[in-house]
């Protein structure tokens, strides 16, 4: 049984025609939400933009699909909150229907029938976590403190182009003295927790704060979402100052859920870009980049019809831009090598479910608050390092973490009166099964997802209606992500920053002239963010305006 | 009333006797304070069964600093280095022997018989991480820079350092770069296909550090192993490495310092928040206006500094340090030494049993929770084998440094696993040598725990505290104290769990001792 969904097909015909279309400035590949940003702000600057979507719906990992009747499911990414505000000022996406609920809250369940609940009002979350330990509700909010100002030291970053270490340029000097600057003028106790965040393990540097398990659990699965190490792993605390980092409608940290789904946020990114004169075809599978002279010309599509363009923009991901659709004789060896070891090995899943009625936690009866928030089933850091352990050898957890959504619950709109459906991220599911292959296993995963959901939550098996398992190859083979990693590429230390996704090409460039990348390859990575889209808009626009391409 | 002294070192250990050793050198009247009945620390040779000398702890030495060699005389002081050729062999589970040597050529064409692939690239290899290490040795014998503002002087010199490095090249400087935070399975997969090659050259990096090699940031560790190559290459000390630690004693004692054994310090004294002295376990008390502390960090400020002298933030920085260790020592007295299949007869002094790096991550995993791996990982060196006198005619010493077993314990105590793991340990050995079990006729074993008492090494962690990058360089041992100076006044660390931290390399005393005569010039000790 393949993955659930109302396949377009997508002919190759042998030579196809060659439609001497009309002359782009852009050509943009892939329709995900990054993709659709390049596009916006070059639109926004008066080129002529064309997006070029593989799949029947623009969006990539960002979509609402009706994949049951009725039911809406926000098949891959479930949540919003990096989403840079400046983007959304900019493309004025509130106008074009982006409209954000906060979500606020994490319901941890627990075995024994405990549960630890964390909102929105720090009185509460004393008192929750008061329940645990008296301690740790004090340390708390301090927490919170200190990884704001982290937070505020590395989100800069996050807007700019990458330095090249090895550039004398003046303007690449002057960044990296603007660098040295900006984190010199910090004061010791953030930069040595800005260190030491990078360094450690999510598990250890929460050792140092809090006492309760699940706590520490919880918060740590917050540090290896999406990424092919556990809480153990040393690096992984640094994600832990992400969660600080979201500004949803101007606060700081908070997540949200869009209305409508993610879908609408890719929609919302459209509609700001058809509002500039951008084009968008969907259906249409680059198959090709075009080049001449070491020069990027165009695309041609899987039915041979070729499209000349000035500059050509890849939201897919590395390795599939550069070892899948440009000859390796365009490019250099080393550059080749370097994609070919970049990692890509995803380590998530998601299982989206409709259901007859929503989940009953033994641990908090009802359809109360906390359903309107993430139910996080992450007990203690030991249960998420023991399903890391499972992956690293080979298979999935045998008892994942599982970061559960009830979308339904905030906006009703997604699933059929009554009914509800649900969104759980799965982690670890790794793209290499060392027994059988994803074909085979889809459904036992999606089996051991429901039972672990069912110890918390005994009513969900017989509440089930439908059930869509998305493995990680199908996130290779459905959206594009080569080997299924959600975020286009681990974000590890060595593929941050200048040395996304290699070093020396982390400015979006890449060793063909005009050809660049905008997905979440490049810096500053994954999530439903927008940086790279944005900041690849703003080099394409550079080298336009001195006529380098 | 007892001779007055400008400074006490706490314990004699080999960084303790090398602060002490400069800080005599230059004119400051200098007590040394050891616990033990013998000079050393960690690295000692204690008498086995009558004739059999055996290097209890630390069993290898390749960091010892040229300066310090240099400046104390240590050649003349009796020091002499015996080098082992192979390197390692590594027994593999199907009976084959990897043998890495010291001229890397030749290491190559016995790997061409596993892979060509791996065969042109081990040179290659060892000449990046060779050219890597001696372009930032200098980092070693640096003071930390003070975070809260960088000198003009400490960034012109790490800018210098940068340009070292960027010397070998873009692409070396880039590879290393990228090092620093990857996993070893990752690095090592970037030069190498054989599995089993992979996981002896992980073991460089791996030793003494409480991860797994897919553990991000354990890559550079090779750097430590190849600083040692770089300087020279890793031999054993004639006599055992307490013939170090006693040329490093007679080079102090020459410069006028005074040593005592049997003196272990309970309490180190202050008044206002400066020292005044310390306060031995008898009672007695020796007054000094500078204490330099070679126990461990843990140790010093949670066990020998009144709580009250240190702000409580401080005091759980320390208490977060991370210094659990895992590593065991079995030290066995031979009388034969069974010969290693697929040596070609002859009798490597260094042993290495690591099949695969599944078999290491596995053997963390137990670690992790705390459970003593029920296949650890083995480092055996046998260095009478090149050293005659290290045992009686014909009879040999073996000190195997056993990996992944943790000194927290979530069930079971150590005094009941000692035992066990001596066994498990030999039956891992009899498995790869057949007959080694036969020929043991003297067992220790050292756990964790006996590490701790016997050492003082805080956890049983034989570098003072884990050599991750959040406990490197700045941040070692705590972010703010970096400087071998510590809140009170007149108070040093001189030991591993300074910068550059752990190893027989004398470069945390070497630079403490530069910093406290630097304070002592300009008074502000």
């Amino acid at each position: 049984m393949g993955l659930r969904y109302p396949r377009t097909s997508i002919e190759r015909t042998e030579e196809g025609t060659v439609i001497d279309g009309r002359s782009y400035d852009a050509i943009v590949i892939g329709g995900g939400h990054n993709g659709l940003v390049t596009a916006a702000y070059l639109g926004r600057a008066g080129r002529k933009v064309l997006v070029l979507e593989r799949r029947h719906i623009l969006g990539g990992a960002t979509v609402t699909e009706e994949v049951f009747p009725g039911f809406k499911f926000t098949v891959c990414s479930y949540v919003c909150s990096l989403l840079r505000p400046e983007i959304i000022r900019d493309l004025d996406l509130p106008s074009h229907g982006y409209q954000i609920i906060p979500v606020e809250s994490t319901f941890s369940p627990l075995p024994d029938g405990r549960y630890l609940y964390r909102g929105g009002d720090s009185e509460e979350n004393r008192r929750e976590i008061s329940k645990f330990s008296k301690r740790d509700a004090e340390m708390y909010p301090r927490f919170g403190q200190l990884m704001v100002k982290v937070a505020r030291l590395v989100g800069p970053q996050l807007a700019m182009t990458p330095p090249d270490l090895d550039s004398m340029s003046p303007g690449n000097l002057r960044k990296l003295l603007g660098l040295r600057g900006h984190f010199l003028g910090a004061d010791e106790e953030t930069l040595a927790t800005f260190a030491r965040l990078m360094t450690m393990s999510s598990a250890d540097y929460l050792d140092e704060w809090f006492e309760t398990d699940v706590l520490k659990g919880t918060m740590s699965a917050s540090g290896i979402i999406g990424t092919f190490l556990g809480p153990r792993s040393p690096g992984t605390a640094y994600v832990l100052i992400h969660h600080y980092m979201g500004e949803v409608d101007g606060a700081f940290r908070a997540w949200g859920f869009v209305r409508g789904g993610m879908g609408m946020v890719s929609e919302s990114i459209a509609a700001a870009a058809r509002s500039y004169g951008v084009e968008t075809r969907t259906g249409a599978e680059v198959r090709r980049i075009l080049t001449r002279d070491g020069r990027a010309t165009g695309v041609e599509l899987a039915n041979g019809e070729r499209i000349p363009s000035r500059v050509v923009a890849s939201s897919a991901d590395p390795k599939r831009t550069f070892l899948g659709m440009v000859e390796r004789s365009d490019l250099p060896q080393d550059f080749v090598r370097g994609i070919e070891a970049y990692r890509t090995e995803g380590s998530s899943a998601k299982v989206n479910l409709a259901v007859k009625e929503p989940p009953n936690f033994t641990a908090l009866p009802g359809a109360g608050e906390h359903l309107r928030g993430a139910v996080s089933i992450s007990p203690s850091v030991d249960y998420i390092e023991k399903a890391y352990d499972d992956a690293k050898h080979g298979d999935f957890s045998k008892r994942p973490y599982l970061d559960v959504m009830v979308p339904s619950m905030l906006d009703p709109s997604m699933a059929p009166p009554g009914k509800h459906i649900m969104s759980i991220f799965v982690q670890y599911a790794p793209f290499h099964l060392r027994r059988g292959d994803w074909d085979d296993r889809r459904e036992e995963l999606g089996d051991t997802v429901v039972d672990t959901l069912a110890e918390y939550a005994p009513n969900l098996p017989k509440a089930i209606l439908h059930r869509q398992v998305v493995t990680p190859l199908d996130l290779d083979r459905e959206f594009g992500l080569t080997g299924g990693n959600i975020f286009q590429g681990e974000l590890w230390p060595h593929q941050l920053f200048f040395m996304r996704p290699v070093p020396g090409w982390a400015q979006y460039r890449s060793p063909i002239k005009g050809l660049y990348i905008c997905g979440s390859g490049a810096h500053p990575g994954g999530g439903v963010m927008g940086a790279p889209g944005a900041n690849a808009a703003r080099e394409i626009q550079k080298d336009m305006a001195v006529r380098r391409v | 009333m007892p001779k007055a002294y400008d400074v006490v070192v706490v314990g004699g250990g080999h960084n303790g006797l090398v602060a002490s050793a400069y800080l005599a050198r230059a004119g400051r009247r200098v007590l040394v304070l050891e616990r033990r009945s013998l000079v050393g620390g960690a690295a000692v040779t204690e008498e086995g069964p009558p004739g059999f000398k055996i290097d209890t702890a630390a069993n290898l030495c390749g960091l010892l600093r040229p300066e310090i060699q240099r400046d104390l005389n240590l050649a003349g002081l009796g020091l002499q280095f015996v080098p082992f050729d192979p390197v390692v062999a590594a027994p593999s589970e199907d009976g084959r022997v990897i043998r890495l040597w010291r001229d890397p050529r030749r290491s190559a064409k016995e790997i061409a018989a596993l892979s060509t692939h791996d065969a042109e690239a081990y040179p290659r290899f060892g000449a990046f991480l060779v050219q890597l290490a001696a372009a930032t040795d200098r980092l070693a014998t640096m003071t930390p820079p003070s975070v809260d503002a960088v000198s003009l002087g400490d960034q012109f010199f790490l800018l210098r350092q940068a340009l070292r490095v960027r010397k070998l090249g873009k692409a070396a400087l880039t590879r290393a770069i990228r090092m620093v935070p990857m996993p070893l399975e990752d690095f090592l997969g970037e030069w190498f296909e054989t599995d089993h090659l992979k996981a002896v050259l992980a073991m460089d990096a791996l030793l003494g550090v409480f991860r797994g090699p897919k553990s991000p940031y354990t890559s550079f560790g090779l750097l430590h192993a190849y600083a040692g190559v770089a300087n020279g290459g890793w031999s054993f000390v004639r006599g055992g490495m307490g013939a170090l630690t006693n040329a490093l004693a007679n080079a102090a004692k020459a410069a006028g310092a005074v040593i005592r054994t049997g003196a272990d310090v309970r309490r180190i004294l202050t008044a206002d928040g400066r020292v005044t002295g310390v306060e031995l376990a008898d009672g007695g008390t020796i007054a000094a206006a500078v204490v330099a502390s070679n126990a461990d960090p843990k140790r010093t400020f949670l066990g020998l500094v009144d709580p009250f002298d240190l702000d409580p933030a401080f005091r759980l920085a320390i208490r977060n340090y991370e210094s659990e260790g895992m590593l065991s020592k079995v030290n066995l007295a031979l009388d034969r030494l069974p010969e290693v299949p697929g040596a070609d007869g002859a009798s490597p002094a260094h042993l290495r049993i690591t099949p695969s790096l599944e078999h290491l991550e596995r053997a963390y995993d137990d670690a992790k929770y705390g459970r003593v791996s029920a296949k650890p990982v083995l480092d055996i060196l046998i260095p009478s084998v090149v050293d005659p006198s290290l045992a009686p005619p014909g009879k040999h010493v073996a000190s195997i440094v056993v990996q992944y077993t943790p000194h927290d314990l979530r069930g079971g105590s150590w005094d009941k696993l000692r035992d066990k793991l001596g066994d498990a340990v030999v039956g891992i050995l009899d498995a790869a040598v057949p007959g080694f079990e036969r020929a043991v006729v003297h067992r220790e074993v050292l756990t964790p725990v006996d590490l701790e008492t016997r050492f003082g090494l805080t956890g049983g962690h034989p570098y003072h505290g884990e050599m991750g990058p959040n406990q490197q360089l700045v941040l070692r041992p705590v972010p703010g104290w970096a400087r071998y100076r510590t809140p009170i006044a007149g108070l040093y660390l001189c030991g591993s769990g300074a910068h550059p931290g752990g190893g027989v390399s004398g470069a945390p005393g070497y630079n403490a001792a530069r910093e406290i005569l630097r304070d002592l010039a300009g008074r502000h000790a």
